[in-house]
């Protein structure tokens, strides 16, 4: 496999914050990589280094095998920046040529790339609207049909769908979903997002920032051999009786309260491995009603430990 | 070599869009409307009259106290006396009007973040040159459509175009690239360095001022330095008055210098700059 991203004791100061603090990781091609912290993580500073934007105070970067800012990187990354904005002189259409044209498409081809970005994202009756003539939601996309321009082999997207409406998120997160699932895609992608039911439908692979330093849920594994876990919404609250019902099941290690009808449950697989199963009767035959039933911790759970 | 073929081809494509920029774009046809509205005036008060003026005592006096009796000679060598009062005007007008014209070479885009989009396709330093090169076409455009005037001006006035009058255009236009060339550069260095175009206008009218300022102040201690004042830009204009014709271009070493100079600068200032 190719490593796409290596990244190795990056180090970046502003004054007395650390941004970030001996971040290192790799990132194989076919890889989805989540990137996930909390405000001033140093998420969008590792995307800024990682794009060439800011330089990392010590540590090394390669991507694509070489070092970011490279001209051997352009039209092979691509990228959608925080808060960059079209310039408000020209159309999108008309910019959205031109970086075709700079990535070393023809005037034609680069036309008709930007009619097929425009309307992977549904823009294609905006091409000769101006930036300030497009709502937040409709810029944001024009600048995700940016990154799609070409055939990029790695793809970096710092908040895609913030600021979106749920229509338009779930189209964006299918477009992802479809361009990393194609069949031989040579398209990595590294999302960062607040969103995290979002990265979990994306992603196969998480980073977590937290004051600059990563941690991976790797750290957290569903598993250690023996002990599983499911995650069981239900229609209703759990109550004492159902609880008393659910610890007397074989093989159930603990029960703990989640967020509302959640109830997250770990067992020993060897000892029970027809668990879920044993569940879903017992539920059945004393009446209580569930919405779903999940194999393993949310990645909400995961790194948050929420219970 | 790839690599510079690839500068090359997109300093060519930034250098394009800057045109369209002129042509296409609100931002670019007022300023061709300001152009017109400064030509316009430069051409009622004193290019059409440009042959009275050039007899006129005033003006005689005032280049003969510049350059003595030879540059009233050289001026009235020019072919037509309209093209002798455009060369004159604008080797005065042109650098300035160029410190406010180019400013906006890269603030906007870097402080709206624009910058950003653009450097996932080129290198900065293609960015730079390319903005350059894209001023420098627009300034040239803008030069050659007054310089026309002038010349259909003065070929009216004569009762028809001669290949003298054409060749001295030709001198004048290259010439006044030549000039603002180095100014083009510095607002390229500056708009590098600052948030706003205004910003950047008022960093390089301080520079210049503050560092011709010091040069004098040194200068009047050191004499032996006296020199030194032959290499800030547009010291090659007051050289430039008082010639006329090709043997102005022994002075265009000076002016391309000046611009690698300062182009190099903004591209390492760009190139270490926090996007």
């Amino acid at each position: 496999m190719n490593t796409l991203i290596h990244c190795d004791n990056l180090n970046k100061r502003f004054g007395s914050k650390t941004a970030l603090a001996n971040v290192s990781f790799s990132l194989q091609q076919g890889d989805v990589a989540a990137l996930i912290g909390p405000n001033g993580a140093g998420k969008t500073t590792l995307f800024s280094i990682l794009c060439g934007y800011l330089r990392a105070d010590t540590g090394s970067v390669s991507l694509l095998g070489h070092k970011p800012g490279s001209t051997a990187l352009c039209g092979r990354l691509a990228a959608l920046p925080q808060d960059a904005q079209f310039d408000p002189a020209f159309s999108i259409g008309e910019q959205l040529d031109f970086y075709g044209r700079l990535q070393g498409l023809s005037q034609k081809a680069a036309r008709l790339e930007t009619d097929r970005v425009l309307a992977l994202v549904e823009l294609g009756a905006q091409r000769k609207q101006k930036a300030a003539a497009l709502s937040h939601g409709m810029r944001k996309r024009a600048a995700i049909a940016q990154a799609f321009i070409g055939s990029p082999q790695l793809v970096l997207l710092d908040e895609p769908t913030a600021g979106l409406d749920p229509a338009h998120a779930l189209q964006i997160r299918q477009l992802i979903s479809q361009l990393s699932g194609q069949l031989g895609s040579q398209v990595s992608f590294m999302i960062s997002s607040h969103n995290i039911f979002e990265l979990e439908q994306l992603c196969n692979k998480v980073l977590y920032l937290q004051q600059g330093q990563l941690s991976s849920p790797a750290d957290h594994k569903d598993s250690d051999g023996a002990e599983q876990y499911l995650t069981l919404l239900l229609e209703q609250e759990a109550d004492q009786p159902l609880l008393t019902m659910l610890q007397q099941l074989p093989g159930l290690i603990s029960v703990r309260p989640g967020q509302k009808h959640q109830l997250l449950l770990s067992y020993n697989a060897l000892q029970q491995p027809q668990f879920d199963l044993e569940l879903l009767q017992c539920l059945a035959a004393h009446g209580y009603r569930y919405r779903n039933l999940i194999k393993g911790q949310t990645l909400e759970q995961k790194l948050f430990s929420v219970s | 070599m790839p690599h510079l073929v690839t500068l090359l081809k997109h300093t060519g494509l930034y250098a394009g869009f800057e045109l369209r920029r002129l042509w296409h774009t609100r931002s670019g046809l007022m300023t061709l409307a300001a152009t017109l509205v400064i030509w316009g005036l430069l051409f009622r008060y004193a290019i059409v009259p440009a042959a009275d003026l050039i007899a006129s005592r005033g003006f005689t006096d005032f280049i003969s106290g510049l350059f003595g009796n030879n540059g009233i000679s050289q001026l009235r060598s020019w072919p037509a006396p309209e093209l002798a009062v455009y060369w004159f005007f604008s080797l005065w007008l042109l650098p300035l009007l160029s410190l406010f014209f180019t400013a906006n070479q890269l603030c906007p885009d870097i402080e709206r973040g624009t910058v950003r989009f653009l450097t996932l396709r080129s290198s900065r330093s293609s960015l730079v040159l390319g903005r350059f090169g894209g001023q420098l076409v627009v300034q040239g455009c803008l030069i050659l459509l007054t310089l026309l005037a002038t010349l259909a001006l003065a070929s009216w006035r004569a009762g028809g175009i001669t290949p003298a009058m054409l060749s001295a255009a030709l001198v004048i236009w290259l010439n006044l690239l030549l000039v603002v060339a180095p100014f083009t550069a510095i607002m390229a260095l500056f708009s590098a360095l600052v948030r706003s175009a205004k910003l950047a206008v008022s960093l390089a009218i301080v520079s210049l001022g503050l560092g011709f300022a010091l040069l004098s102040w040194f200068i009047f201690y050191f004499p032996d330095f006296l020199f030194l004042f032959s290499y800030i830009p547009g010291a090659q204009v007051i050289q430039l008055l008082p010639l006329h014709g090709w043997q102005t271009f022994k002075l265009a070493a000076l002016p391309l210098a000046q611009t690698a100079l300062l182009l190099g600068l903004a591209c390492l200032l760009l190139k270490r700059k926090a996007l």
